[in-house]
Parts: structure tokens; C-alpha cells; sequence
């Protein structure tokens, strides 16, 4: 793969042919969800729907913005993804961190607990974490909302993963250089997790921008609602005005696809690597 | 009251007084609404305030989605409104957990005139001789039906008894090629219930159910599937819309809503489609719907809010608010509005509100509307006999009325003391244990300051609650417990015995285990092939293709739905038209039992995939290149290179990716929920998605939780297993 391999052009058509297929199956509904948004009602539902819109019409937009205080709800959402994804990816890569290179007592064991607690599935355990929180005053706060988002023992359980296999030599040699552990920590071993930290803070971001449930039980006043909620309640019982839904997702999706896009460029080559070898 | 309470409590108003500045002042309301009413109520809210000055009326909209839950969870966190809008349905569960106020008193001296209401309205909101709520807005099911397609058939007027629909069932579908002439769910108890009243049978009246009249209904229906009148099918009813307009449903039962729906976005259909009153069997019955206000026990101002639900409830706002929002009225004088009298697509409606019934007033309802589903069902797929499908659902009901309510013992509280007392014991017991062995010498004590902030926020927020989700599994906690802890009855094992004993758990179990027998290793080694081709030399615009495949991941649920029902569609959708092209017979995807779970196993796929696609390609990043230089000039191939590199490099992460999918495919709920809700006849039930419906759907949170460790002792010994499989290849290497 490093050194140039040559690859007959038969080869190499047939790989672009699948990676083009692949790429149509997977855009396809995303493709179809911005037609969508753009188009009439009445050409929405049909036997044989069409790419592109016939009639190109911004109604689903115009109504969506004149339905809700988009600047509102999207700053509620930001507060809450960013504070997520910032604080989680922290808290959960200190706590990786001691579990991948620290020595403390009983720490396989805490790691096999936390490890245990993934396997109950999270709707069993909302009920109690609303009433902790009411005990606590914090129902209606950004606070309440963030915090139980903050530690998730699946990115501690990914982050170790991948600082194990961080050699120790370069953390020994930081240490006779006289780093202490906070600085190996920030200046080491966070660089060298760029990739992985990456896509954690792109999950994360995504779980939070996401959520439904959660924002709606905890937030009781509307000014507090995040996008998602605030969208879901345009939906009638029984009707749904499937243009104004769709440009609601375009809008949810796209900061999504940035973020991604932003965090993609961070997986970078062989930093680790050339770290040992240097 | 101590001094020291006293200055806790002023000082948590003072916090919520800052929170919602206007609370403390004057005369104010908080009213929540649903969906459409959530917005349109401030219209009506600000009527009322411009009448009396000096109130304030707070309104909050709930999206629909969620709004059970929201309300639920507002009752047990004693964060209620004043007044609510609430579902028919739901008025007895939040009886049942003593959340709403009884109204006899207020209607007394009020001049609203409760015999001006539809009697099946006043029904849902009158119980044991007491008035709990005000109906808002009613509405029921009518016929739609292609007036050009019957004309066709010789039809000038839609029937008007069983017997001639069916025969002009039968006429519609011999005057056109394909489709049917009837859409008829399977998996709508409302539509059951609707004819099974029409028949004459009785709901929880001495007996569950009617003898004689159940399977009279049965066969009348299941003539409909046998001569392929109507499809075995679950209805949707954004399918409906196209499938009217092509004319394959030329005929459908739905609510009022559809004529806006059906005016809005089939505008080329009007005028060739009409209403009708339901074809009448031994008497007229439809489906009465709709939502009532109802004013919370907890509210501090209820003089206040009698006089806003009084205020809605009228004739004169509810002819208003039809004006606004188009929801029909409860009242009968507001009917008499020429806004309302002179619409011919609603004279149907009106007709059948008279004699339309709403279900019986149990706080179990939902759950017993779920076994008439999964009974229906058997019985017209023919699995079943008819009477044996009565006699089973009639039992059902009986134990599902049987166990709800019970009284508090004593034993639960010191259960519940020796079980809080011997976690903390036994952590402390297990910590010392293990600490006597270790070599303390080479401790690092920084790693509890790296450790602090997690392992704080998990345990307020995982630990303690799973432990007391553990103790709720082993108690009766239920709607009747959740507003009330005496209620809460310690019952041991009951909850496990009794889902061993449950048929629909039994089969989310296998099903969610063939999920993930066949869903992990597809979607792994898919992520991992697409990984790889990610980082292939050869590949230009990556950026690209990783966003590429990341999307499915990203886009809201709601829009997968959306075009995975299109493209399952038996009708249009693409893989039917795929089959079409290469001669095959058309499929139901997701009305199959068989195909049904595969469909679903193959959109999860889909949806995700990306996720651990991107996060190989991150591992890979970290795989040093000179590695790859070394074995190439030895002139390995890039096959070689695979197996000897990049595959164990990758051994962290993959053990990592297949312990985390499984767990996920282990809980496997979106895809069933959204899609198919568990049908066909529990074909794609999940352990999770029966948990959630147990759980917040029914209230039986106790039996939900239970469920919960089922699944997690499944969990944990998948997950054993591999990361004994994992050592032992790590020994091999």
C-alpha cells in the first residue's frame, strides 16, 4: 500500500465502479431527502417519483422559518452538542488515559464494571436519571441536560483501546524529561490520539444534534426545546406535511455533515508511528 | 416543618422564581397542547386574556412524538401543568396513577351543558359517575372512496350495510385490473373494533368479549383477505395516498384529517372522491377519538383553570376553534355553525358521531389493544380458529386485568433496605479483596484525579440508576405506582418467571438473536471492506467518498423511513419493481413474516455501516507505514501485506467494533419501531422494543425493567464468551 503499487487500468476501473456504486446506494436517500424538500405536496407521494423536482418551490423552508424560532432552538442545540462533545471527549479520555497507561488499585476491575453497565440498555435507566435530576433542581437547565451525557463508557472503552497500543517507551522518555502526568497527557497523548479523537467528537456531536427524547422529557419549557424537538412538533397525530419535514431534516443533517467533514481531515498518517521511530 | 427545610424550600422557589419570572405574579396558567393545538392554542389562549384582564395563560406545545412520555414523566417528577390536552385513550392510566382532577364539583355551578356532548366524547371523559376531563374535539372514521371508480362499477352510491359492501367490493375489483378494492390494516384494532361493534359485540360488559359476535366479525373480514379483496397488510397512510390516487385502495376508512391531507397533496383527485358514513351491520358504531382537557391534581390554581377549560369547551369557542384549526367539535350545538353544517365531506362525519363509541375506560387499555392486534391477526391469517382466537384474547384480557392493582406489604421496604445496604458492603468487601493482593508500590495516586469527572457522572448517572432499575424489576411498579410508592408491591422473581411464560417476549428474544447472528458479521466485515477501501492508494477525493458513507449514519431516522417504506412499497417500491423487471413475483417486505426481518436486518445494515467503517479507517491510520515498506521489499503481495499487517494491526479495533455491535444489534429498536412496530404477527419484535412498550407505553415498569436484565445476562455472556476468544487469539499470536 506505502510503496506504489502498479494497477492495470481494467483494475482500477472496476474499483471506481464499485466505489460509485456503493456511493449511489449510500447518498441515494440523502439525495432524495433535499429533492424532497424542495418539491410541492402533490409531487411528493406519486408511483414514480422523480431525482429532481419538477416544480421547484422553497414553501417547506419558508414554512418551516415562519413556524419556528429557528435562531432560538438552534442555539439551545448547539449549547447542548458542543457542551456534550467537548466535555465527553475530555472526562472520557482522561478516564481512558488511567485506564491504558496509569497503575491503580483495582483497576481491571473497575474497567470490567464499567464495561457491565453498556449492557443494560439505556431506556430502563431514563425514568431514574429524571428523577436524580429533579432531586438535584436541575430539570429545565442546560446543566441537566449535558451532564449525564458528559461520561460514556463506550468512547472510555474505544479511547483505551487505542492508548494501549501507544507504545510505553514514549511516555518513559517523557517522564525522565520531567513531565508530569497531566502534561504527557495533554501535549503526548492527546496529539497522538488525533484520529480516534476525532471520531469521537463526531459521534458524540452526532448522538447529542440527534437526540429526541431526552431534550423533550427534560427541557418543560418550549424556549429550551433543541431542534429536533422543536421539528418533531410540527408533525400533526395524523398528518404530516412531508416538505416542511424534510427541509426541517436538511437543516438538522447539514451541520452534522460539516462536522464530519471538519474531523475527517484529522486522520493523518502514521503520527504514532513516526513518534517510535524518531 | 424545620427551620432548615423551611430555608431550603425558599430558597428552591427563589431559584424557580428566577427561572420563570412571571410565575410569581398575578393570575397564571401553565396549559400544555399537542402537536398542531400546541401552537394553535395561543390563538384561543389570547381570546381569553383579552376577556379577562389580569390573566396570563402560559401555553407549551408537545410534539406528539414523545408526548406520553413527556406527560408520564411530568406526573412522577410532580412537574405537571394546569390543564393538559390529553388522548381518549390515555384519560384512565392517569387516573389510574391519581394525576387528575375529578370535575363534579366545578360542572355543578357552571353553566356548561354536559348533555350537549357526543355520548361516545362524554364516555371517555365520565367514569364510576364522575366527570375527569372536557372533550376539546372529537373525531371519527369514515369511508373514503373514488366516487369515479364505483361509477365504473355501476356504483352511483356508496352501500350502506354489510352485505352490499361486500358485494360491491367484489364488483370494484372485477372493474379494474390490479390492486384491490379495499384497504383494510391488519394491524389496526381500531378498524377491528369498529366492526366488531358494528356486529353488535360488547367490550369488557360481564364478559370480555361477546360470544358469537367476535367471530362473527372475524369471518365477515377475513372473506375480504381470502378473496383477495384486501391485502394482508399493516396500513400507512402515506402509502394510502398514492395507492388511492392510482386507484389501487379505491376504498379506505380514515379520520377527518385526510380531507385536508388528500385536498393539499392529491389536488388532480378532487372532485372524484368522496366521504360516506361506515356500511352498517346489526347497528351504526365508529371509532370516537379525539382529545379531552383535563386539569391536574397538583395545580395550585384550579378555580382558574376551570374557568379556561370551560371557556374551550363551550359551543360558542368550539365552532371558533374549528374555524382555527379545523378539529371537529364535541359539542352538538357547535355543529349547527354554517362553517360546519353546510360542508358536504363532513355530513358523513357528523352522522356517525352520534352513535360512535369510544373504547372501555381501563387504564390497561393500551396493552389490551395490543393483544386484540396480535389476535386479529392470528385469526385472519388463518393460524387460528376464530373462536379459539376469542377464547385466547379473552383470557389474555382477564390476566391483564387481573394483575394490576395490589396492595402494599411490608416486606417490600425492608427487601428494598437489606438490597441498598448490600451493594455498598459488597463493593467495599470486594475493593478490600482485591487490594490485599495487589503491589502497592507502584501505584500512580494521579489516576484518581484523571478518573474523577467520569467516574463521578457515572455514577449519578448509570450506576444508581441501573441499581434501582435492578430493584424495580423485582416489583409490581406499574401506572397505579408510579404517583403513588404505596402502591409498589415487592414480588421477587415474577417478572422473570412470568416473561419466560410470554409468548411476545419469547419471540423478540429469538428474533432480536437472529438480528444478531446475521446483522453483526454482515455489517463488520462491510465496514471493514469499505475501510479498506477508503484507504486504498488508489483512491482520489476521499474526503469525499468518507462522507459518502457516513450519511446514512447522520440523516434523522424520520427521512430513512421515509424512503425505506418507498422502496419496500408492495406496490411501487423499487425492489418490486427490480422483480417486476427480471419476471419474478411481487414481495411483501415487510407484511411477510419471512421477509419481514430480513428487510429490516437490511436497512440497519445500511444505516450502519458508516459508523464502523470510519472508525477502521481511523485505526488504519495509525498503522506505521514502515511496516508496509519493510514486507514490501520483500515483495509480499497486497494480499499478503493484508494478512500479515493490516489484519493483526487491527486486532484492538476489531475486537472493540464486534463487542460494540453486538451489543447494539442486541438492542436492536429503531428500525422495528418506526417501521413495523413489531408485526407482522411479532415477526420483527425486539426484546427492546417490547420493553418499550411494556415500559412506556403500558406503564409496566416493574415487568419492563425485568426485561431489561433478561436481555443484559444475554448481553453479558456474548460478550464473555468474546473476550475469552480474544485472549486465547492474543495467546496464539
Amino acid at each position: 500500500m506505502a510503496a506504489a503499487k502498479r494497477h492495470s487500468p481494467a483494475y482500477k476501473f472496476a474499483f471506481y465502479a464499485f466505489m460509485l456504486a456503493s456511493v449511489v446506494i449510500t447518498l441515494f436517500p440523502f439525495v432524495w431527502m433535499l429533492s424532497t424538500s424542495f418539491k410541492s405536496p402533490g409531487e411528493i407521494f406519486t408511483k414514480t417519483p422523480t431525482i429532481l423536482p419538477q416544480l421547484w418551490t422553497l414553501a417547506g423552508y419558508r414554512n418551516l422559518f415562519a413556524a419556528v424560532n429557528m435562531g432560538l432552538h438552534l442555539f439551545n442545540s448547539v449549547i447542548y452538542a458542543v457542551s456534550v462533545t467537548v466535555l465527553s471527549v475530555l472526562f472520557n479520555a482522561m478516564a481512558a488515559y488511567a485506564f491504558a497507561k496509569l497503575r491503580f488499585p483495582g483497576r481491571e476491575k473497575l474497567f470490567a464494571l464499567l464495561l457491565v453497565t453498556m449492557m443494560v440498555p439505556g431506556q430502563v435507566t431514563m425514568l431514574p436519571v429524571f428523577l436524580i435530576l429533579k432531586s438535584m433542581g436541575l430539570l429545565n437547565s442546560y446543566a441537566g441536560l449535558v451532564l449525564p451525557g458528559t461520561a460514556a463508557v463506550f468512547a472510555i472503552f474505544m479511547l483505551r483501546q487505542f492508548m494501549a497500543e501507544i507504545p510505553e517507551e514514549i511516555l518513559e522518555a517523557a517522564r525522565i524529561d520531567g513531565f508530569s502526568e497531566f502534561a504527557i497527557f495533554w501535549r503526548i497523548m492527546l496529539p497522538l490520539c488525533k484520529p480516534i479523537i476525532a471520531t469521537l467528537t463526531v459521534f458524540s456531536f452526532i448522538g447529542a444534534w440527534n437526540d429526541f427524547l431526552w431534550p423533550l422529557i427534560i427541557m418543560l419549557r418550549e424556549d429550551k426545546y433543541t431542534l429536533p424537538v422543536a421539528l418533531a412538533g410540527l408533525n400533526g397525530q395524523y398528518n404530516t406535511d412531508w416538505g416542511l419535514l424534510m427541509a426541517g431534516a436538511v437543516v438538522v443533517v447539514l451541520p452534522a455533515v460539516i462536522i464530519f467533514l471538519m474531523a475527517q481531515k484529522h486522520y493523518i498518517k502514521g503520527i504514532a508511528a513516526g513518534a517510535v521511530k524518531g | 416543618m424545620s427551620l432548615k427545610n423551611k430555608a431550603f424550600y425558599a430558597a428552591l422557589g427563589l431559584v424557580f422564581c428566577l427561572g420563570r419570572a412571571p410565575a410569581c405574579a398575578g393570575q397564571q396558567l401553565n396549559v400544555w397542547a399537542i402537536g398542531a393545538e400546541g401552537k394553535l392554542i395561543r390563538q384561543a389562549a389570547e381570546l381569553y386574556e383579552a376577556r379577562n384582564p389580569g390573566v396570563k395563560i402560559v401555553t407549551q406545545g408537545i410534539p406528539w412524538t414523545g408526548a406520553h412520555e413527556k406527560l408520564v414523566t411530568a406526573v412522577v417528577g410532580n412537574m405537571a401543568p394546569d390543564i393538559s390536552q390529553l388522548g381518549t385513550t390515555w384519560m384512565p392510566e392517569f387516573r389510574a396513577m391519581n394525576a387528575i382532577e375529578p370535575l363534579d364539583g366545578f360542572l355543578k355551578t357552571s353553566a356548561l351543558d354536559t348533555a350537549d356532548f357526543f355520548p361516545g366524547a362524554r364516555d371517555s371523559n365520565f367514569h364510576q359517575g364522575e366527570w375527569y376531563g372536557l372533550p376539546w374535539y372529537v373525531d371519527t372514521r369514515v369511508m373514503y372512496y373514488r366516487k369515479d371508480l364505483a361509477a365504473r362499477a355501476g356504483y352511483k352510491k356508496f352501500p350502506t350495510d354489510w352485505e352490499s359492501f361486500y358485494k360491491f367490493s367484489k364488483a370494484l375489483k372485477a372493474s379494474k385490473d390490479g390492486g384491490y378494492a379495499f384497504s383494510l390494516p391488519t394491524n389496526d384494532w381500531q378498524i377491528f373494533l369498529m366492526f366488531y361493534w358494528q356486529n353488535g359485540g360488547e367490550l369488557l360488559k360481564d364478559s370480555p368479549l361477546t360470544a358469537g359476535k367476535f367471530e362473527g366479525t372475524i369471518d365477515y373480514l377475513k372473506r375480504f383477505f381470502d378473496e383477495d379483496l384486501a391485502p394482508l397488510e399493516g396500513g400507512n397512510d402515506t402509502d394510502l395516498l398514492t395507492a388511492f390516487e392510482s386507484g389501487y385502495y379505491p376504498v379506505f376508512i380514515s379520520g377527518p384529517w385526510m380531507i385536508s391531507q388528500l385536498e393539499t397533496s392529491k389536488p388532480l383527485l378532487n372532485g372524484r372522491w368522496a366521504t360516506a358514513p361506515l356500511p352498517a351491520g346489526e347497528r351504526r358504531a365508529s371509532f370516537m377519538g379525539g382529545c379531552n382537557l383535563v386539569m391536574f391534581k397538583s395545580s395550585p390554581n384550579k378555580a382558574l383553570a376551570w374557568k379556561f377549560m370551560e371557556f374551550l369547551a363551550g359551543p360558542e369557542m368550539q365552532a371558533r376553534w374549528y374555524a382555527l384549526s379545523g378539529d371537529l367539535p364535541a359539542s352538538r350545538k357547535a355543529w349547527l355553525a354554517p362553517a360546519l353544517a353546510g360542508n358536504p365531506q363532513l355530513s358523513a362525519f357528523r352522522l356517525e358521531l352520534d352513535t360512535a363509541k369510544a373504547p372501555p375506560q381501563v387504564a390497561e387499555w393500551e396493552n389490551i389493544a395490543g393483544n386484540i392486534n396480535d389476535a386479529v391477526e392470528e385469526a385472519v391469517f388463518g393460524r387460528v380458529t376464530p373462536q379459539a382466537a376469542r377464547e385466547k384474547l379473552s383470557a389474555r384480557i382477564e390476566k391483564i386485568l387481573a394483575k394490576s392493582e395490589r396492595q402494599q406489604s411490608g416486606a417490600f421496604k425492608i427487601w428494598l433496605a437489606i438490597f441498598l445496604c448490600l451493594i455498598p458492603v459488597s463493593a467495599v468487601a470486594l475493593h478490600l479483596r482485591g487490594t490485599r493482593t495487589g503491589t502497592r508500590s507502584k501505584y500512580q495516586p494521579i489516576a484518581v484525579l484523571f478518573l474523577l469527572p467520569a467516574v463521578l457522572i457515572l455514577a449519578v448517572f448509570l450506576f444508581i440508576p441501573i441499581v434501582a432499575s435492578f430493584v424495580a424489576s423485582m416489583t409490581n411498579w406499574n401506572m397505579y405506582g408510579v404517583n403513588d410508592w404505596t402502591k409498589v408491591v415487592f414480588v421477587g422473581l415474577e417478572n422473570y418467571a412470568g416473561l419466560l411464560r410470554d409468548p411476545v417476549f419469547l419471540a423478540g428474544l429469538r428474533n432480536t438473536l437472529v438480528f444478531a447472528f446475521i446483522g453483526v458479521p454482515v455489517s463488520v466485515t462491510l465496514s471493514l471492506a469499505m475501510a479498506l477501501a477508503l484507504n486504498a492508494q488508489l483512491l482520489r477525493a476521499r474526503a469525499f467518498f468518507r462522507v459518502a458513507y457516513f450519511i446514512p449514519v447522520i440523516t434523522t431516522m424520520v427521512a430513512v423511513a421515509m424512503i425505506w417504506r418507498w422502496l419496500y412499497n408492495p406496490e411501487f417500491g423499487l425492489f418490486n419493481l427490480a422483480l417486476g423487471y427480471v419476471g419474478l413475483p411481487a414481495q411483501g417486505w415487510l407484511s411477510n413474516r419471512w421477509l419481514a426481518l430480513p428487510s429490516l436486518i437490511l436497512m440497519a445494515v445500511w444505516k450502519g455501516f458508516g459508523y464502523n467503517t470510519i472508525i477502521f479507517v481511523a485505526a488504519l491510520q495509525s498503522i506505521p507505514d514502515s511496516l508496509y515498506e519493510s514486507i514490501s521489499i520483500d515483495g509480499a503481495t497486497t494480499r499478503q501485506e493484508f494478512w500479515y499487517i493490516t489484519l493483526p494491526m487491527l486486532r484492538n479495533t476489531a475486537f472493540f467494533v464486534i463487542v460494540m455491535t453486538t451489543i447494539g444489534y442486541l438492542q436492536f429498536f429503531a428500525e422495528p419501531y418506526i417501521m413495523t412496530g413489531g408485526g407482522p404477527l411479532n415477526a420483527t419484535m425486539s426484546v427492546v422494543l417490547y420493553m418499550y412498550q411494556q415500559g412506556f407505553k403500558f406503564y409496566n415498569l416493574g415487568y419492563a425493567s425485568a426485561m431489561a436484565y433478561i436481555l443484559f445476562g444475554l448481553i453479558f455472556a456474548f460478550t464473555a464468551v468474546q473476550f475469552r476468544v480474544q485472549k486465547k487469539l492474543e495467546g496464539n499470536f
